[in-house]
C-alpha cells in the first residue's frame, strides 16, 4: 500500500462505520474491496492489520452498530473474509465468533470460503452447518447460491483434514462435519419436495465438479443408490439438476471407464428422461471421451429420435436413407413433437443445436449419418415452408404445426450450413441448394431467416469442391448461381433495411472469395446486382450504404463492374468519386468508416484508380479523413498514411529476434524525395495533428506511425541533422495541440518536419496514451479520494447519470 | 393458476444493469438488458449465468424486450447477443432501434478509450445485433409466438422509450421501464389503459421523491447560463448524444430566442445532426406541441445551436458548448473542460450525476485540485453546478400510473428497501387499494401472489366489475385519487356553485292576440295534457313547467305572429323537446 493510501485509510475507516456520513455509490465499495485483495495478494495480510489498526477497529465497529447500511455491512465482513484468509491474520483477528452473528448475509457466507485452518477443530462453530443448511432455502437465491458453495467447501475441507488415508465406504471414520452435511445431503435427496432435491443434486454436482481426490468416489458410492432411485419417481424430480449431476460424475476423472453401475444409471435415465432433458444428458455422453460403446449408441439414438420422427412422416416408402430405420418410434418423443407448436418447436431447435455442436467434434459418432442428416435438415424446413409431403397424420400434424415457424427454420438452416462440411451425395447436395434458394426467394421469409439463408448458402457455395480447372466450379454451380442473382436482385429492392444490408454483406463474401472466377463473373455480370449495389450507396439506412461502399469495393477491386455503363473506365472513375463524396458528404460514420476501408485496401492491394496518381489520390483521402468528425475514420486515415509510408520509405523492421535478417530492400526512392511527397500529400500534417486529438486511439495510432517514420529515417545515415530554425521546429508541434494549425501546410520542408519529429519524445508521448484514458482517476489513491469527498454530496441521484 | 416469477439479472437495488427475467405461463421474457457505468470489467453487465446454466438460450428466452435506448436498459444486449449467444428475437419501438446502434457506438468508444477493455463488442456486433430486433410500433399487439404477446404503451422518458404488456392466455405483466407521468419539452406524459394486469413492474428510482417543479429547475438553469455568458465566461454541458441533451437544446433555443441573445451555442461532434434526424423522424412520439406546430417550424431545427469544431474552444469572449461524453470520462467533453477549467468565469453544468472514476464525479464532490496525466495539477477554478434533468417518475407518478393499470400486484425495481416500502403504504392509503407487493431488492424470485378483488374507493357508486350498470356522478380526481361520486356530493365536497345550462327554441304561433292572452292559451293547454306534472302561469305572464319556462313575446313586423321561447334545462331534455313538438303543433282551436 503506497503512502498515500496509507495516510487515507483511517479517515474513510472512519467515514464508513459512521452511519451519518453516505458512502458514494455502490461501485465504490466494490472498488475498494479489489483494491483490498489485489494489496493482500502482494504483501502480508498479517502486517497490513498491523500498521493499520483503522482496519480491525472498522470490524469490530461494525459488528457493534445497529442502524448500519447493508452495503457497508456486507462490505465489512467480505474485507474480515479476505484477511482471514491466512491463519496468522485469522488469528489476529480471531473472528470466529463473529462469522455466523450476522444472519442472512450471503457475503458473510463468503467470508468462510477460504481458510481450512478454520476447520481443523472437530467443531468449528456450533450451529455453523445448520444455519448454512438453513440458508440453503434463502429467498435471496444470491444468499442460496453462496450458502449451497460453502457446503462444498467445507465438505471438501474436512476431507481434506480428516481422511488422511482411503476414507471406508461408509463413512463412519469420516469428519463430523463431512458426516453432517452427507447426511443432509441423503435426507434432501429423499425429499418430496422439488427444491430440496435441487439442492441436494447442486452441492453434489458442485463437490464433483471441483474435487476430484478418491474419497469423492466414496461418496458417490454412498449416494447413488439415493440418485438412482430419484430415476423410479414419476415424474422425475429436478431433472435438470440429475442431468448436470451425472454429467459431472461422468466426467470426473476418478472414475474409471469401468464404472458399471454410473453407465447404467446413465442408460436408465437416457430411457426414462422426457424429451427436454434426455437431450443435453444425451449430448453430454457423446462429448465424453471414454464411454461404453454401447451407451454412446444408445445416446445418439436419442438425440436422432425427433428427426427420425420426422423423416418417417414424411419421405414415401421405399425412399432415401431414414435415420434409425427399423427402429421403433420413441413414444414420449412422437408425443412431445405433437403436443404443441412450443413443445415440438423447442424439441426441434434443441436436436438440430445438438446436433450442429456435435458435428465438428473429433468425439462425433462414427459412422455419422451425413446423408440422412442432410435429408433431415431439408425436410425440417420444407415442413417450415410449407413444401413437403406428409405421408402419414404425423407428418400431416407436423406441416400444420412446423409452417411458417421462424424459430425452428433459424436452427435449421444453422444446421444445414455446418452440414456444409461433409461430403454428401451430389443429389442431396442439390436439394440442399434447392431449400436454401427457396427460402430465399420465400416472400414471407423473416429477415432474420433470410441472413442464415444466406449464411449458409454462402457456407455450401464455399465448400463446394472446385474442378481442375480453376475457372470452373463444378456442374451445377453455373445454373445455382443465375438463380442466386435474381434472387438477390429482388433481395437488394427489399424494404427491410435490415434484407437489404445481408444480401450486401453476403455479395461481399462471395466476391472475395470468387471474384476470380469465370463462372461467377459471368453470372454476376449478367445480373443487375452491380448496378443495384451501386443504387445503395444512396439508401437511407446508414448500415446499408456502409455495406453497399464495402460490396461496390470489393466488386470494383475484381473489375467486375456494371457493364452496361458504356465506359467501363468512366464508371470506375466515377465509383471513386462517389466514395469521396460519401467521405467528405455521409452524416453518418458507418459509411464513412467502409469508404476509408475500402480506399486503404485500394492502396494496399494497388488499385488500377490509385495507382493512376497514388500521390493526389492519398492527398485527397488525408485531407478529408483529417476533419472527420468520427475517431475512427481518423484512425482509418492514419492506417492509410502507415501504408503510403510503407510503400514509399519500404515495408516496417521485422522486429523478431530470431528472424533471418533480410538484405535491407533498396528504398524506392531516395529520402528527401520521398520526404518531399510526404509533405506533399500533407501526410505530416495529418499526422502531427492526430497526435494531440481528443480520442485517445486516434493519438496512440498517430504515435505509432511517426515512431515507424523516425525509425525508417534513421536508418538513412546519410542524412544531415539539419534544423533551419530551432525556434520555430520547436513551437510547430504545439501550434498542431493549441489548433492554431488550421490549414495544412503544403510548403513545409522535409528538413523542417525532421526537426520536428527529432523534436518529439514520443517514447513518452506513446507510454503516456498506453495507459487508460480514467488510470489517474482509476488509481486507488483517487477512489479513496473520492470517497472521503462525498460525504454528503448527490445522495440518490445515481439514476440521473442515465 | 400459473405462477409469475420475477428474477433480477442486473442488480435488483442499484441503479444500472437494469435486465429482469419474467417466467409468466411457461414463457421467459428478458425485459431490458443494461450495463453499469461504475465498471469497467465484467460487473459492468448483467449476470446471465442464472440463464445459461438452464442450456440454450435460444431456447430458454421466448424473446427480449428494450424498453428504450439509456445504456442502462440496453448496454448489455450486443454482449448478450453476439457474445453470450441468444440468437431469438429482440422487440423494441422504431425509434428504440434507431437511435440504439449511436448510444452504443459512443459507449464503445468510451470504452475502447479506457484501455485492457476486454470482452466488447465491435461495430459489426452492434449492427449484427440490430438487425435481430423487431420493431414495434404503439398500442400494436405483437403476436411473439401462438401463446406469448406483446403491446407497447407510451412512456414519455426519452423519445421512443415505452412500457411493455406482456400476456400468455388470461395472465399478465406489465413492465414499465423508465417513465415520466409529467410532459416536457419535447415529450408527452406515460400513459396506460386499464389493462388490469396480474402484475406491475415499476421501477421506483424517485420513489420517496415529489420532485420540485420542473420550471423552478429550468429557470436556474437558464439563469445561471445567462450570467456567466453575460459576464464573458464559457459554458460547458457535458451530455451524451441523446435524450436529455435534446431536452436542453430546446430550452436555450427557445431563451436565446426570446432573449433576442448573440452568444455562440455550439453542439460537439456532429452529433445535433444526427440526434435532430431521429426527433424530426419520429416527431409523433414527440409531445402535442412539438407535434402541432412542426409543420410551421420544426423545433429540433435550431437556429442558435451550431455545430462545434475543436479549433473554436480557443475563441476569445462568451459560448454554451454541448460536448460528449457526459461524465467528463474522456474526449471532446474532457478535453474542454481542461482548456476551461482555469477561468473562474466560466461554468460547467452538468446535468446528470457522474460515477465514481471520473472527473465529472470528481468536481461534483467539490474536489478542486485534480490530478492529470502526467502529474500535472489541473487547479479548477470554474464554477460547477449540477442540475438534474431526468425524467423519471416520482412517487405521485408512479401512484397515478398504479391508478391507471389498476394491476393485481405490484413489484418496485429500481429502489431501496425502505423507499419502496414507503410507497407502499403511500400507495395503499392514496388509492385504498389493498396491493400485494414485492420489494426487488436482491432476492431475485417472487412467486407473484393473487389477490382477489380489490377494495374501491367511493361512495358505494361504483358497480361490480362484472355486472355492468349505467350510472351518473362526478369522477373527482384529487391527489392522485379517481372518486365517482353523485354532483351534489362533488358540489359540496369541491366547494362549487353550480351552473346550469339550458336549452331554448322558439316556436311562431299564428295568433293575433296579445301576448298575455297567448300565454294564458298556453298555459291552459299544457295543464290539460300534462295532467302529472306541475303546470305553473307565473305572475310576469310566463309559464313553467318543471324547469321548462316559455314566454310569448310578438316579434314587431309582424302583428298576427307570436313567438313562443322555449328554454329548458338538460336534466328536462326529453321533457323540454316534447313540448316544443307539442306547441308547433299549434294551440286547440276550441281555446281561441
Amino acid at each position: 500500500m503506497d503512502l498515500e493510501c496509507s495516510r487515507l485509510l483511517p479517515a474513510l475507516c472512519a467515514v464508513l462505520v459512521d452511519p451519518r456520513q453516505p458512502v458514494a455509490d455502490d461501485t465504490c465499495l466494490e472498488k475498494l474491496l479489489d483494491w483490498f485483495k489485489t494489496v493482500t495478494e502482494g504483501e502480508s495480510s498479517l502486517l497490513l492489520l498491523q500498521e493499520h489498526p483503522c482496519l480491525v477497529e472498522l470490524l469490530s465497529h461494525v459488528l457493534k452498530l445497529q442502524d448500519l447500511s447493508p452495503g457497508v455491512l456486507s462490505f465489512s465482513l467480505r474485507v474480515a473474509g479476505i484477511f482471514a484468509a491466512q491463519e496468522n491474520c485469522f488469528q489476529y483477528l480471531q473472528v470466529g465468533s463473529l462469522l455466523f452473528s450476522q444472519p442472512g448475509g450471503a457475503p458473510g457466507l463468503r467470508l468462510l470460503s477460504a481458510p481450512p485452518f478454520f476447520l481443523s477443530s472437530p467443531a468449528p462453530c456450533p450451529g455453523a452447518v445448520d444455519t448454512i443448511f438453513s440458508l440453503q432455502g434463502d429467498s435471496s437465491l444470491f444468499v442460496a447460491s453462496a450458502a449451497s458453495q460453502l457446503l462444498v467447501h467445507i465438505l471438501a475441507l474436512s476431507m481434506r483434514g480428516g481422511a488422511k488415508e482411503q476414507p471406508c465406504l461408509q463413512g463412519d471414520d469420516w469428519p463430523t462435519c463431512a458426516q453432517k452435511i452427507m447426511g443432509h445431503v441423503e435426507e434432501s435427496l429423499c425429499s418430496t419436495v422439488t427444491p430440496k432435491v435441487t439442492q441436494a443434486l447442486n452441492i453434489l454436482t458442485t463437490t464433483f465438479g471441483r474435487c476430484q481426490s478418491p474419497w469423492t468416489e466414496a461418496l458417490w458410492v454412498r449416494l447413488s443408490a439415493s440418485v438412482a432411485c430419484l430415476l423410479e419417481r414419476d415424474p422425475i424430480p429436478a431433472a435438470h439438476s440429475l442431468v448436470d449431476l451425472l454429467l459431472c460424475v461422468a466426467r470426473s476423472p476418478v472414475f474409471g471407464s469401468s464404472n458399471g453401475s454410473l453407465w447404467e444409471m446413465v442408460a436408465q435415465a437416457l430411457s426414462c428422461l422426457g424429451p427436454a432433458h434426455v437431450g443435453p444428458l444425451a449430448l453430454g455422453i457423446l462429448k465424453l471421451e471414454h464411454c461404453p460403446q454401447a451407451l454412446r449408441t444408445q445416446a445418439f439414438q436419442v438425440l436422432l429420435q425427433p428427426l427420425a420422427c420426422v423423416l418417417k412422416a414424411t419421405v414415401q416408402a421405399p425412399g432415401p436413407l431414414g435415420l434409425l430405420d427399423g427402429m421403433a418410434d420413441d413414444a414420449m418423443m412422437v408425443d412431445a413433437l405433437l403436443a404443441s407448436k412450443s413443445s415440438c418447436a423447442g424439441l426441434l431447435c434443441r436436436t438440430l443445436a445438438h446436433l450442429e455442436e456435435l458435428q465438428p467434434l473429433p468425439q462425433r459418432p462414427s459412422p455419422w449419418p451425413q446423408a440422412p442428416l442432410l435429408g433431415a435438415a431439408v425436410t425440417v424446413l420444407r415442413l417450415c415452408d410449407g413444401s413437403a409431403t406428409p405421408v402419414s397424420s404425423v407428418g400431416g400434424h407436423l406441416c400444420a404445426t412446423l409452417a411458417g415457424c421462424v424459430r425452428v427454420q433459424r436452427a435449421a438452416l444453422d444446421f444445414l450450413g455446418m452440414l456444409s462440411q461433409g461430403t454428401s451425395p451430389q443429389e442431396l447436395v442439390t436439394q440442399a441448394l434447392a431449400v436454401l434458394l427457396e427460402c430465399l426467394k420465400s416472400p414471407g421469409s423473416s429477415p432474420t431467416v433470410l441472413k442464415k439463408a444466406f449464411q449458409a448458402t454462402l457456407r455450401w457455395l464455399l465448400s463446394s469442391p472446385k474442378t481442375s480447372s480453376c475457372s470452373d466450379l463444378g456442374p451445377h454451380i453455373p445454373q445455382f448461381l443465375r438463380e442466386l442473382f435474381l434472387v438477390l436482385q429482388k433481395r437488394l429492392c427489399s424494404p427491410c433495411w435490415e434484407v437489404r444490408d445481408s444480401a450486401l454483406e453476403f455479395l461481399t463474401q462471395l466476391s472475395r472469395h470468387w471474384g476470380g472466377e469465370a463462372d461467377f463473373r459471368c453470372a454476376l455480370l449478367a445480373s443487375e446486382v452491380p448496378e443495384l449495389a451501386w443504387q445503395l450507396l444512396q439508401d437511407p439506412e446508414s448500415y446499408v450504404r456502409a455495406s453497399a461502399v464495402t460490396a461496390t469495393g470489393q466488386l470494383s477491386s475484381w473489375g467486375l463492374h456494371d457493364p452496361t455503363s458504356p465506359q467501363h473506365a468512366v464508371a470506375r472513375q466515377s465509383l471513386l468519386r462517389e466514395l469521396l463524396r460519401i467521405l467528405s458528404a455521409d452524416s453518418e460514420g458507418f459509411p464513412r468508416r467502409a469508404v476509408m476501408q475500402v480506399f486503404t485496401e485500394w492502396l494496399r492491394d494497388g488499385h488500377a484508380d490509385v495507382t493512376r496518381d497514388t500521390e493526389q489520390f492519398v492527398a485527397t483521402v488525408l485531407q478529408v479523413a483529417s476533419r472527420d468528425l468520427d475517431w475512427e475514420v481518423r484512425v482509418q486515415g492514419l492506417e492509410l498514411a502507415l501504408v503510403f509510408l510503407g510503400q514509399t520509405l519500404g515495408p516496417p523492421h521485422t522486429h523478431c529476434p530470431y528472424a533471418v535478417a533480410l538484405p535491407e530492400a533498396a528504398p524506392a526512392r531516395p529520402l528527401t524525395e520521398a520526404l518531399r511527397a510526404l509533405c506533399h500529400v500533407g501526410l505530416f500534417d495529418f499526422a502531427f495533428r492526430a497526435l494531440f486529438d481528443c480520442d485517445r486511439p486516434v493519438a496512440q495510432k498517430s504515435c505509432d506511425l511517426l515512431l515507424f517514420l523516425r525509425d525508417k529515417i534513421a536508418s538513412y545515415n546519410s542524412l544531415r541533422e539539419a534544423s533551419p530554425n530551432t525556434d520555430s521546429v520547436e513551437a510547430a508541434p504545439w501550434r498542431w495541440r493549441a489548433h492554431e494549425q488550421t490549414q495544412p501546410q503544403e510548403d513545409q520542408e522535409p528538413e523542417a518536419v525532421l526537426a520536428m519529429l527529432r523534436s518529439l519524445d514520443l517514447e513518452g508521448l506513446q507510454s503516456t496514451l498506453a495507459e487508460s484514458s480514467d488510470h489517474v482517476e482509476k488509481s486507488p489513491q483517487s477512489l479513496l479520494q473520492d470517497m472521503l469527498a462525498t460525504g454528503g454530496f448527490l445522495q440518490g441521484d445515481e439514476a440521473d447519470c442515465y | 393458476m400459473p405462477e409469475i416469477r420475477v428474477t433480477p439479472l442486473g442488480a435488483g437495488q442499484d441503479v444500472g444493469r437494469s435486465c429482469i427475467l419474467v417466467s409468466i405461463a411457461g414463457k421467459n421474457v428478458m425485459l431490458d438488458c443494461g450495463m453499469h457505468m461504475g465498471f469497467n470489467d465484467d460487473r459492468r453487465f448483467p449476470d446471465f449465468s442464472y440463464i445459461t446454466q438452464n442450456g440454450r438460450l435460444t431456447d430458454f428466452l421466448d424473446c427480449v424486450i428494450i424498453s428504450h435506448f439509456h445504456l442502462d436498459h440496453c448496454g448489455a444486449l450486443p454482449y448478450f447477443s453476439e457474445m453470450v449467444g441468444y440468437d431469438g428475437p429482440i422487440y423494441m419501438t422504431h425509434p428504440t432501434q434507431a437511435i440504439c446502434p449511436i448510444l452504443l457506438e459512443d459507449y464503445r468508444k468510451i470504452a475502447v478509450d479506457k484501455k485492457g477493455e476486454a470482452n466488447f463488442f465491435t461495430s459489426q456486433m452492434i449492427k449484427d445485433c440490430m438487425k435481430k430486433v423487431v420493431a414495434v410500433h404503439l398500442h400494436q399487439t405483437v403476436q411473439v409466438d401462438d401463446e406469448l404477446e406483446i403491446k407497447a404503451y407510451y412512456a414519455g422518458h426519452v423519445l421512443g422509450a415505452a412500457m411493455f404488456q406482456i400476456k400468455v392466455g388470461s395472465e399478465s405483466v406489465v413492465y414499465t421501464g423508465d417513465y415520466n407521468m409529467t410532459p416536457d419539452r419535447h415529450l408527452g406524459a406515460a400513459w396506460i389503459d386499464k389493462c388490469r394486469p396480474n402484475l406491475l413492474i415499476t421501477e421506483s428510482t424517485y420513489a420517496t421523491t415529489i420532485r420540485d417543479s420542473k420550471r423552478c429547475r429550468e429557470r436556474d438553469f437558464l439563469k445561471k447560463v445567462h450570467e456567466t455568458v453575460e459576464r464573458g465566461g464559457k459554458v460547458l454541458i457535458p451530455v451524451f448524444a441523446l435524450g436529455r441533451a435534446q431536452e436542453l437544446c430546446i430550452l436555450l433555443e427557445t431563451f436565446w430566442e426570446r432573449m433576442n441573445l448573440k452568444v455562440p451555442i455550439y453542439f460537439s461532434t456532429g452529433l445535433t445532426e444526427k440526434a435532430n434526424h431521429y426527433y424530426k423522424l419520429f416527431i409523433p412520439w414527440t409531445n402535442q406541441k412539438i407535434r402541432k406546430t412542426f409543420v410551421q417550424r420544426n423545433m429540433f431545427e435550431f437556429k442558435h445551436i451550431k455545430a462545434f469544431d475543436r479549433a473554436f474552444a480557443d475563441n476569445p469572449g462568451p459560448m454554451v458548448v454541448f460536448a460528449t461524453p457526459g461524465m467528463l470520462h474522456a474526449g471532446q467533453s474532457l478535453q474542454i473542460f481542461r482548456k476551461w477549467a482555469g477561468n473562474e468565469k466560466n461554468m460547467v453544468i452538468m446535468p446528470g450525476y457522474c460515477v465514481q472514476g471520473t472527473v465529472g464525479h470528481k468536481i461534483l464532490s467539490g474536489q478542486r485540485k485534480l490530478e492529470m496525466e502526467g502529474r500535472q495539477v489541473l487547479e479548477v477554478k470554474m464554477q460547477v453546478e449540477y442540475m438534474s434533468f431526468s425524467a423519471h417518475a416520482d412517487a405521485k407518478g408512479i401512484m397515478q400510473l398504479v391508478g391507471q393499470a389498476e394491476p393485481e400486484s405490484v413489484l418496485l425495481v429500481h429502489g431501496e428497501a425502505k423507499k419502496m416500502e414507503f410507497l407502499k403504504q403511500k400507495i395503499e392509503q392514496e388509492l385504498r387499494r389493498q396491493l400485494a407487493w414485492a420489494a426487488c431488492t436482491e432476492t431475485p424470485q417472487h412467486p407473484c401472489r393473487h389477490l382477489a378483488g380489490a377494495a374501491e374507493a367511493g361512495d358505494g357508486l361504483l358497480p361490480e366489475a362484472k355486472k355492468p350498470r349505467l350510472l351518473h356522478g362526478t369522477l373527482i380526481m384529487k391527489d392522485s385519487n379517481f372518486r365517482l361520486v353523485s354532483s351534489e356530493q362533488a358540489l359540496k365536497e369541491l366547494g362549487l356553485a353550480e351552473h346550469q345550462l339550458r336549452f331554448t327554441c322558439r316556436v311562431h304561433l299564428h295568433d293575433t292576440r296579445k301576448e298575455q292572452e297567448t300565454a294564458l292559451r298556453v298555459y291552459s293547454h299544457l295543464k290539460s295534457i300534462l295532467k302529472d306534472h306541475c303546470v305553473q302561469h307565473l305572475p310576469d305572464g310566463s309559464v313553467t313547467v318543471e324547469s321548462i319556462l316559455i314566454q310569448a313575446a310578438a316579434p314587431s313586423e309582424d302583428p298576427g305572429t307570436k313567438v313562443l321561447l322555449v328554454s329548458w334545462t338538460y336534466q328536462d331534455e326529453e321533457l323540454g323537446s316534447f313540448l316544443t313538438s307539442l306547441l308547433k303543433k299549434g294551440l286547440p282551436q276550441a281555446l281561441s
